[in-house]
């Protein structure tokens, strides 16, 4: 009994600290899924590339005076500036002209295949650039634990990883800046007002093309962060991006569609269910019961945790 | 400009006449034609690569040596195709080596068994002799006539593998471990690894399987396998994750609980575990003292092909993948000579006629190259290998080690 209940916090803890990254890579997703209706099948991607930027950033810190233990924070953080730039130039150079008041059918399918092929290019790049073999950044954070004792005997006791921790605390923080950025500031409002009716927002003197290009550069920027806080337990190699794609898309879609708050909510429940399941169903499961919780949720609330409307086909 | 038929009849011939000599000279030079599939791209990509490096290597020493003696002196060319990361494109990149490589003598690869499984299948069917370092039963369980395992198979291998740990525990300790932990995917290569020892194999070895965890790759936190490990108290962990991420979780998972750096031995099956890679993902910390199962490694009697092979690649030791390929186009370079002909058929009836103990044991462990009439190794044993020291080391068998076994002592 004794090692089941601490079993059972372990794995709350566990699921807590996952579901906090796998928030902050929602809430990424759900900026540009949310606020420009793009179906981005490149977001796991610009994970994938923030990690890769992380990694280096951190061999680079390490050569500096920076205390070794926030190194790969620091370097995390870093990515933010560089990725934001790199989306904003994406969305420029080539998603603007598939997206915006051109909307329509003919514009989604468009979007798909060229986020499709910003995938491709990103994860074939990678491979030519960085080669395939995985890397990461190897600190004694990601293999060192605070260790709580459970009072209810001797031996029980949660461990909470370093690096894990660390890597939630500051997911947490990024989401909360996003939320005040999107809810209290004017960029905020010009951003729900261009996601809530484009054509209207153009109307009321709001640059849809400006708020759409803010929307995609930082939900790249996110996912870069998001993937700079990962690497220190997740080894990166250029399909890396596969590997969280679906959850995150699974996650906005949990949170309810258009909500960025609600994305964050998605992606904790996902971390959650992948966790606590563990407890009752064999592992191989894991990801069998996030999907099973995904369908149940969906079935008695179909717009989600946070969602207005569902948008019926 | 425009040409009479008749013109056009003369040009001809006269290009005919041309290429004459050329045709002739190519005869007395005559070129052989080795083939090579591998996972070049994907994530498979860097076994491929050592995979290749070995390849290259062989081909540049036979050619430095003088070429294949029996056809005058023919220099060897390695014909190379990328199998990608799917069976699928594994089966594509045999139909366009053969395709592209008419005068294909024989080949290697494709490293991944269910890869190697889709390329024989091409193979077999244009008769090319194919030899593979896979581990797969199956792959010489279809009765085909061309396919050759040098290896021991995944079966085999999970026979061996208890015993020589437990004897492994046993001289370094004086005491056998009696509780048996499993912690692994639900890829092939571990389920068909464990199935006898749940099937009573262990039991049959005085062992108790006090945990077993299977979950599917990849994972998000090794906490809550890791901390069932920690509650049963094993004294021996066969840790089988294959990607490399799921590694680094678990082997950071156990130092953070306390069961790291070799205090709870593990033991990994195959090859990945000892790649270069891993140190840099992992760290030499986190590696001390695991143990992993492989067909070959770097042995005593290996000493020129491992420093010839560090000068020329720039890696930091030579591994399973690099030493198969290399035997296996020594192998293929052998059975020319003796058939003294690039005709397919003729190169794997020489093959099938070899008894060569002495060259089995340049390159492997045991046995002879020698191969059954399914087209196994006869004599193919395992080599357990741990890392010591940020570098992976033979340990077993210790008549070819090239270090000592550390085991922990409580």
């Amino acid at each position: 009994m004794n090692a089941f209940v601490e079993q059972a916090v372990q794995a709350l803890a566990a699921g807590l600290l996952a579901g906090c990254l796998y928030g902050l890579t929602c809430v990424g997703l759900a900026l540009i899924f949310g606020i420009m209706r793009v179906i981005n099948f490149a977001q796991g991607d610009f994970m994938m590339v923030g990690m890769y930027l992380a990694t280096g950033l951190a061999a680079v810190l390490a050569r500096l005076a920076l205390p070794d233990a926030a190194t790969p924070f620091v370097a995390a953080l870093l990515v933010a500036p560089v990725l934001f730039t790199a989306g904003a130039l994406l969305h420029r150079l080539l998603i603007a002209r598939t997206t915006g008041l051109r909307g329509g059918t003919a514009a989604h399918q468009a979007q798909l295949v060229l986020t499709l092929g910003i995938a491709l290019v990103l994860q074939n790049g990678a491979l030519i650039v960085m080669g395939s073999a995985p890397v990461s950044i190897v600190s004694p954070l990601s293999s060192s634990a605070w260790e709580i004792p459970l009072r209810y005997d001797a031996f029980s006791t949660l461990f909470l990883n370093q690096g894990r921790t660390i890597g939630a605390v500051l997911a947490v923080l990024v989401a909360l800046a996003v939320f005040w950025l999107i809810g209290r500031t004017e960029l905020g409002k010009s951003l729900r007002a261009a996601a809530d009716d484009p054509e209207a927002a153009t109307y009321v003197g709001i640059d849809v093309a400006r708020a759409h290009r803010i929307a995609f550069a930082a939900g790249t920027a996110i996912a870069g962060v998001a993937g700079g806080l990962m690497v220190l337990a997740y080894p990166v190699q250029p399909f890396v991006g596969t590997d969280f794609v679906i959850i995150m898309y699974a996650g906005v879609v949990l949170g309810g569609i258009g909500s960025v708050s609600g994305a964050f909510w998605g992606g904790m429940t996902i971390g959650l269910v992948q966790q606590l399941s563990t407890l009752v169903l064999p592992l191989q499961l894991q990801n069998a019961a996030v999907f099973a919780v995904f369908v149940l949720i969906l079935l008695f609330r179909p717009q989600g945790f946070f969602g207005l409307n569902v948008e019926r086909a | 400009m425009s040409y009479t038929r008749r013109q056009l009849g003369r040009l001809a011939g006269a290009a005919g006449l041309a290429a004459l000599p050329l045709r002739q000279g190519r005869a007395e030079t005559k070129e052989v034609v080795f083939g090579l599939i591998m996972p070049l791209t994907g994530a498979w990509a860097k076994s491929g690569e050592l995979a290749r490096l070995g390849a290259e290597m062989a081909v540049d020493d036979i050619n430095a040596a003088g070429g294949i003696a029996a056809l005058g002196g023919a220099r060897v060319r390695l014909a190379v195709g990328d199998c990608g990361a799917s069976p699928e494109t594994s089966k594509n990149a045999a139909q366009r080596l053969l395709a592209e490589e008419p005068a294909l003598v024989g080949g290697v690869g494709a490293y991944v068994s269910s890869f190697t499984l889709a390329v024989t299948e091409v193979t077999e069917r244009a008769g090319v002799p194919w030899f593979t370092l896979s581990y797969a039963d199956a792959i010489t369980n279809r009765g085909f006539h061309y396919v050759y395992q040098t290896s021991p198979t995944a079966e085999a291998q999970a026979a061996a593998a208890l015993p020589t740990i437990l004897d492994l525990a046993r001289s370094s300790t004086g005491r056998t471990p009696t509780r048996l932990g499993i912690v692994m995917d639900n890829t092939a290569s571990p389920v068909n690894f464990t199935r006898g020892l749940r099937a009573g194999g262990a039991a049959k070895l005085g062992m108790t399987i006090v945990v077993d965890e299977t979950f599917a790759p990849p994972l998000s936190d090794a906490g809550p396998v890791m901390q069932r490990v920690r509650a049963a108290r094993p004294d021996l962990l066969l840790l089988l994750p294959t990607s490399v991420p799921d590694i680094k979780l678990t082997l950071e998972k156990m130092n953070e609980i306390g069961l790291g750096k070799g205090r709870l031995p593990a033991v990994n099956n195959g090859g990945p575990m000892g790649s270069p890679d891993l140190l840099r993902v992992v760290g030499k910390d986190m590696l001390e003292g695991v143990m992993f199962i492989t067909a070959t490694w770097g042995m005593t009697g290996m000493e020129t092909l491992i420093a010839a092979f560090k000068k020329r690649t720039g890696q930091p030791w030579i591994t399973q993948d690099s030493i198969s390929t290399y035997a296996h186009i020594q192998i293929l370079r052998e059975a020319v000579e003796k058939a003294g002909s690039t005709e397919r058929d003729r190169v794997n009836a020489a093959i099938k006629a070899m008894d060569d103990p002495a060259l089995a044991q340049k390159y492997f462990p045991g046995g002879s190259i020698k191969f059954d009439e399914r087209g196994r190794r006869e004599g193919a044993a395992l080599v357990i290998a741990q890392w010591q020291n940020g570098e992976p080391v033979t340990i077993f068998p210790r008549d070819r080690a090239l270090a000592t076994p550390i085991w922990p002592k409580h």
